[in-house]
């Protein structure tokens, strides 16, 4: 029964104002919210997804949130270049934090959704709208939050995860779970493979040259040296291989690799009315890209970046909150086109967060970034909630957000422009939340003015150079909506979301290609004693694939719908199935680049 | 003009009119169209994203279609990124080359006769001769080390043979039994001709253009071949070697504000060549510059401006390249400079075919 209650927890859309005064006591477990995003989202929507709902997804970043949120992606074919439209924006607006650290690609801004395999994590945390005056470049859509937990608490455990589905396709998950009074550990360790040579549907042809794996290892250590003095590390191996699938077999074979590093060492130290975390993380950045595979050449990027950030918060009361960040990002890239640079980022951030009662709480926030590299906006956030019932909640959020100029923006050896500015985002947005004790509801409106967003155009001498030129109004809105209901032995969960985006550029006027105006996703769960079923369900609206909005090349709408069946043969052993794609839809979310119909999988999860 | 001369021309225009109909029935196969797109003209556009496409303007500019080749062969494509069309007889070659492919059409009804979709390396330019066609292949970008010449037998459309240029293959004409290969690329500053001979397979000599023989940011931008002489067209400057000795003859400077000089053509003894928005015009014998454009046309396109250019039957067609991102246009005018048509067509259109 202990899987129902937990799985109830992996829905939950939450509403994380202020953990005090909010409605996570319904859940019975920790949900796994960082505290700085559970303390810091006042007018904001949250949305949890726990490492339970992880299992029930493949593993990459993509397939986790696809299913689960408003985010639209494009996948350049299965596994293949993914990146998000959230709330209209473009693929470098979106920041992926991983343990609170910017991970987006210091060449291109953006992280590849297929680069992030999610079985390493307690819990993905998801948040709509700008963010940052805290967590910086690209958090202008919104934000993704990859997490891990460490927790104090004796315990040792083993998780195995095996699965085996269609196109040969391998993605196998362990981890242990060590922990004692003082000191804990966890260390996973990920799998996936795929010869992912589906067939087309209705033609003779199968996807060619679209083979990948990738492993993930990753390792977080803890130790307390007193209740109020502790030391994490947490550290990551990702590594990948992917074959890029061709649209026609005559093309050149490519293939493209992937290495990332991430290491975070973090030290707390809390007093009654003070709490100090002193941070040193270490990133490293590799890729190559074999334009065909037949020979050796390659093109490449490489970034080593290191961050130092000093977080002192101060708690003047239990209601009055303030919280500073002083940090410096300094980073050494350079690739094929990229002549070597270093670049060093200061900034610093003020953040307040009052209480003024249980009904209503605010937080108030800037930022100023110091750079050589460009000009940089003064950022600010204003948040609030307010209860008018016990059901009822009115938030509202307005903030100023950016994304930077990139490498590959300043750097790029032909065409780069170093006197560019950093893109601007005003962001309002007012949210509802409707809450019963086993139902919750939150419709949310925005409107985001990007203005001075890069670019890249042609230029004079026959280069593409990236200029601040656009000015893109996204507004649009968001509904979330979760019910479960546990009666005897049956349990309902159910999960869905919608989202309406207009993403407009200012000057043609025109609906930015690959946005659809229509998302919608949901699932069902139902669980009978010791067997569950669980079906998902996707709804893409058409997109437009011509800037100048011809109706004519638009890809179609699509449906996708899932369905899963699962027993635990005994408390440590589960065995399950799902079929993907029941409804055998041809679809495409990036024009020409064809997916799989109907496949299947099977899995089993070893509890020791 | 007089009443009566008019009515007398008038009078003799009908004779004609109705001599040249009764002719048209007597032997009235000889201007039957050879199929839906024959009496026209051909638009390449490169596509972006997806596949390219062919657009067919009627003679007379008033209809288009696009897509023909889509249309035409229900399910296929031409491949991504079409560069250029050549053609041998009843047959039209469109080269892809994203998609390492040529495919092989009736240039009358652009039905599909086969494919070239092996031995090909990012193909750029054909041409034929002797049975066999040329293509010149890009290769790996970063370098000009191995640009070759795909040597394909028109019978079996294989590639029999492929030739190492030594360095960059662009363009390429056929001239008395040699193919001369124009030693550029886009956004590489480089220049030079490649005399090919088809007979032994081998480069038997080069001509050093102005853009690669000096210290300079300029790329030898487009060749063509009048009367015994080559001429080479660089940013500022057009150059004529004579094809005999191989030796510069003489050299036109070219500085315009507009920017850098494009898109050689040479018609009717008239040389041609594009300036930004505009185009210029001289005499094959001027020793000067033209100082005032014959036009110049409107464009939003800052890359895209003049993406195709061609002077044909006292017509001027230019193709703007938009954004790449959504359909464009093409113009047509008069060789006065005015404007006769402005006709959407594809994705990035690059170029004109005429098929009369």
């Amino acid at each position: 029964m202990k899987h129902f209650i937990r799985y109830i927890l992996f829905f939950g859309v939450l509403n994380s104002a202020f953990s005090q005064t909010d409605s996570i006591t319904v859940l019975e477990e920790v949900l796994v919210i960082p505290t700085k995003l559970k303390e810091f989202s006042t007018g904001q929507t949250l949305t949890s997804l726990q490492d339970s709902l992880l299992l029930q997804n493949k593993p990459s970043l993509i397939s986790a949130l696809n299913f689960n949120t408003p985010i639209y992606f494009k996948e350049n074919g299965l596994g293949m270049v993914a990146s998000p439209s959230f709330r209209g924006t473009n693929a470098s607006q979106t920041a992926v934090l991983w343990n609170g650290i910017n991970i987006n690609s210091r060449f291109n801004g953006q992280t590849d959704f297929n680069t992030i395999n999610t079985g390493s994590y307690d819990a993905i945390n998801i948040r709509g709208g700008g963010g940052s005056v805290i967590y910086g470049t690209g958090a202008i859509g919104g934000t993704v939050h990859l997490s891990n937990n460490i927790e104090f608490e004796k315990q040792f455990k083993n998780r195995i995860y095996l699965s085996y589905g269609s196109f040969n396709t391998y993605d196998a998950r362990y981890q242990l779970t060590a922990a004692e009074k003082n000191w804990s550990t966890k260390i996973s360790f990920s799998r996936n493979q795929s010869d992912n040579d589906f067939e087309y549907i209705d033609t003779d042809r199968k996807n060619l040259n679209g083979d990948f794996y990738n492993n993930s290892l990753n390792a977080v250590f803890g130790y307390q040296f007193h209740k109020n003095n502790t030391l994490k590390f947490y550290s990551e191996v990702f590594e990948s291989e992917r074959h890029f699938s061709l649209i026609r077999p005559s093309e050149n074979r490519t293939k493209y690799e992937d290495v990332s590093l991430k290491n975070l060492l973090e030290w707390e130290v809390s007093g009654e009315k003070i709490t100090s975390i002193a941070r040193v993380a270490y990133l490293k950045e590799e890729y190559k890209y074999f334009p065909n595979i037949e020979t050796e050449s390659f093109t490449f990027g490489e970034a080593n970046t290191v961050i130092g950030k000093y977080d002192f918060s101060y708690q003047f009361s239990k209601k009055i909150k303030l919280n500073a960040i002083l940090s410096h990002e300094y980073t050494d890239g350079e690739g094929s086109s990229i002549p070597q640079n270093e670049r060093n980022i200061s900034s610093g951030a003020l953040l307040l967060k009052h209480l003024v009662n249980e009904k209503w709480a605010y937080e108030i926030a800037a930022r100023k970034e110091l750079t050589n590299d460009y000009e940089s906006p003064s950022l600010f956030s204003f948040g609030t909630g307010y209860s008018f019932t016990d059901f009822y909640k009115l938030k509202l959020n307005v903030s100023k957000n950016f994304r930077i100029p990139t490498y590959n923006d300043l750097y790029w050896a032909t065409g780069g422009n170093p006197d560019l500015a950093a893109e601007e985002a005003m962001q309002y947005e007012l949210g509802n939340e409707i809450q019963f004790s086993n139902f919750k509801m939150t419709l949310t409106g925005y409107y985001n003015d990007i203005q001075q967003m890069i670019n890249w155009v042609p230029g004079n001498n026959g280069y593409w150079t990236p200029r601040n030129i656009d000015e893109v109004a996204t507004y649009g809105a968001e509904f979330l909506l979760n019910y479960k209901k546990q009666f005897g032995r049956h349990l309902l969960a159910v999960n869905g979301t919608y989202a309406y985006t207009v993403s407009e550029n200012k000057i043609t006027e025109k609906q930015l290609i690959y946005v659809p105006y229509h998302k919608a996703t949901g699932s069902i769960y139902y669980a009978f004693q010791d067997l569950f079923i669980e079906t998902q369900a996707l709804y893409n609206g058409e997109v437009f694939t011509r800037s100048d909005n011809n109706p004519r090349y638009n890809l179609d709408a699509y449906w996708l719908w899932n369905a899963g069946l699962g027993y635990h043969i005994s408390k440590n052993f589960t065995l399950g199935g799902k079929v993907r794609n029941l409804l055998n839809s041809d679809y495409q979310n990036v024009e020409d680049r064809r997916m799989p119909g109907t496949n299947y999988t099977i899995y089993l999860t070893l509890n020791f | 003009m007089k009443l009566t001369k008019f009515l007398m021309g008038a009078f003799i225009g009908s004779i004609l009119l109705s001599a040249c109909s009764d002719d048209d029935d007597f032997t009235g196969e000889i201007d039957e169209p050879l199929g839906t797109y024959d009496n026209g003209f051909f638009v390449l556009n490169e596509g972006s994203q997806t596949a390219g496409t062919v657009t067919y303007v009627s003679q007379d500019l008033q209809t288009s279609e696009q897509a023909i080749y889509q249309f035409v062969n229900e399910g296929d494509d031409l491949g991504n990124y079409v560069q250029s069309i050549f053609f041998n007889d009843d047959l039209a070659y469109i080269i892809s080359n994203g998609s390492n492919l040529i495919t092989v059409v009736n240039r009358y009804t652009f039905e599909l006769v086969g494919k070239v979709d092996s031995g090909l390396n990012i193909p750029y330019y054909g041409v034929v001769y002797n049975g066999k066609a040329y293509v010149t292949n890009l290769a790996d970008f970063s370098t000009g080390d191995d640009d070759y010449l795909a040597v394909i037998d028109l019978e079996t459309l294989q590639v029999e043979e492929t030739v190492i240029i030594g360095n960059y293959a662009d363009t390429l004409i056929e001239e008395d039994g040699l193919i001369y290969i124009e030693n550029s690329n886009y956004s590489i500053d480089n220049g030079g001709i490649s005399i090919f001979n088809p007979t032994t397979n081998t480069v038997e000599n080069t001509i050093e253009t102005y853009a690669e023989s000096e210290e300079v940011t300029s790329t030898l931008n487009s060749i063509e071949i009048e009367d015994d002489f080559i001429y080479a067209l660089s940013a500022d400057r057009l150059e004529k070697f004579n094809l005999n000795t191989l030796t510069l003859e003489s050299t036109i400077l070219l500085s315009y504000e507009g920017g850098s000089a494009a898109n050689l053509d040479i018609e009717d003894d008239q040389i041609y060549f594009t300036v930004g928005t505009s185009v210029y015009r001289m005499g094959i014998n001027a020793e000067e510059a033209p100082e005032e454009a014959v036009l110049t046309y409107n464009s939003n396109s800052a890359y895209g401006v003049m993406y195709g250019f061609e002077v044909e039957d006292n017509r001027i067609y230019i193709a703007d390249g938009g954004d790449f991102g959504s359909d464009s246009f093409v113009e047509v005018y008069d060789l006065q400079g005015n404007l006769l048509n402005n006709i959407t067509v594809g994705v990035g259109p690059n170029g004109f075919y005429f098929n009369d």
